[in-house]
């Protein structure tokens, strides 16, 4: 699943770390989820959301319907 | 916002410190409690109930690492990090199964020298120790 996270990061300055932080997650967690590699579940895709102040589909996109 | 004060993105969660040390605790208990029932049989050789509690004394070590494992299962709050561990523990399970089986229709068919049940839990390490390293390396 392709995401917008990297470049809502880099809007705020934010490292892979302060994200993690943020959602109380590991660094690798963010960056597995950041490279497609991991799709988080729907309460961490909520919790993106807010924390970016967006919606889910603004940050995830199906691949499918790409 | 509530934030985790022992985390700050590294890459070992609180739940999984807790697991490393439980885990360390465990492995010394079941180590110990393992040459003390050698120790115990070579040099006293126990039988009746003596012989069936030191015989079994090794194995709670082995139930308290899995009983370790499902409460950090419970505890741990990092999706990816649960991913981790439930794949690896499916690949040596998987793993185990297979070399526990394939060692036994050789024992029954090729008669090749005989596996004690005691090294199934040895094997499932191995295979646990490497499939987490390349699961986790897969999300690097």
């Amino acid at each position: 699943m392709k995401n917008r996270l990297r470049v809502l990061r880099a809007e705020r300055d934010w490292s892979q770390a302060d994200l993690a932080e943020r959602l109380e997650v590991s660094r690798q967690s963010v960056n597995a989820i950041e490279t497609g590699k991991f799709d988080p579940s729907l309460p961490l895709a909520f919790k993106l959301a807010r924390l970016f102040e967006t919606t889910i589909e603004e940050i995830f996109t199906d691949e499918a319907n790409a | 916002m509530t934030r985790s004060p022992t985390m700050k993105g590294s890459l070992i969660t609180p739940a999984g410190r807790r697991l490393m040390w439980r885990s360390a605790v465990i492995s010394v208990f079941l180590i110990s409690f393992a040459f003390f029932s050698i120790w115990a049989f070579y040099h006293y050789r126990p039988t009746g109930p003596m012989a069936w509690l030191l015989a079994l004394l090794p194995s709670l070590g082995i139930i308290g690492q899995m009983a370790v494992f499902g409460v950090y299962l419970s505890e741990e709050k990092d999706e990816l990090n649960v991913a981790i561990l439930v794949k690896s523990m499916l690949w040596s399970i998987g793993g185990t199964l297979s070399v526990t089986t394939v060692w036994g229709y050789l024992e029954a068919f090729a008669h090749i020298r005989r596996l004690e049940l005691l090294w199934v839990y040895p094997i499932f390490v191995v295979f646990q120790t490497i499939s987490s390293l390349l699961v986790r390396w897969r999300y690097r």
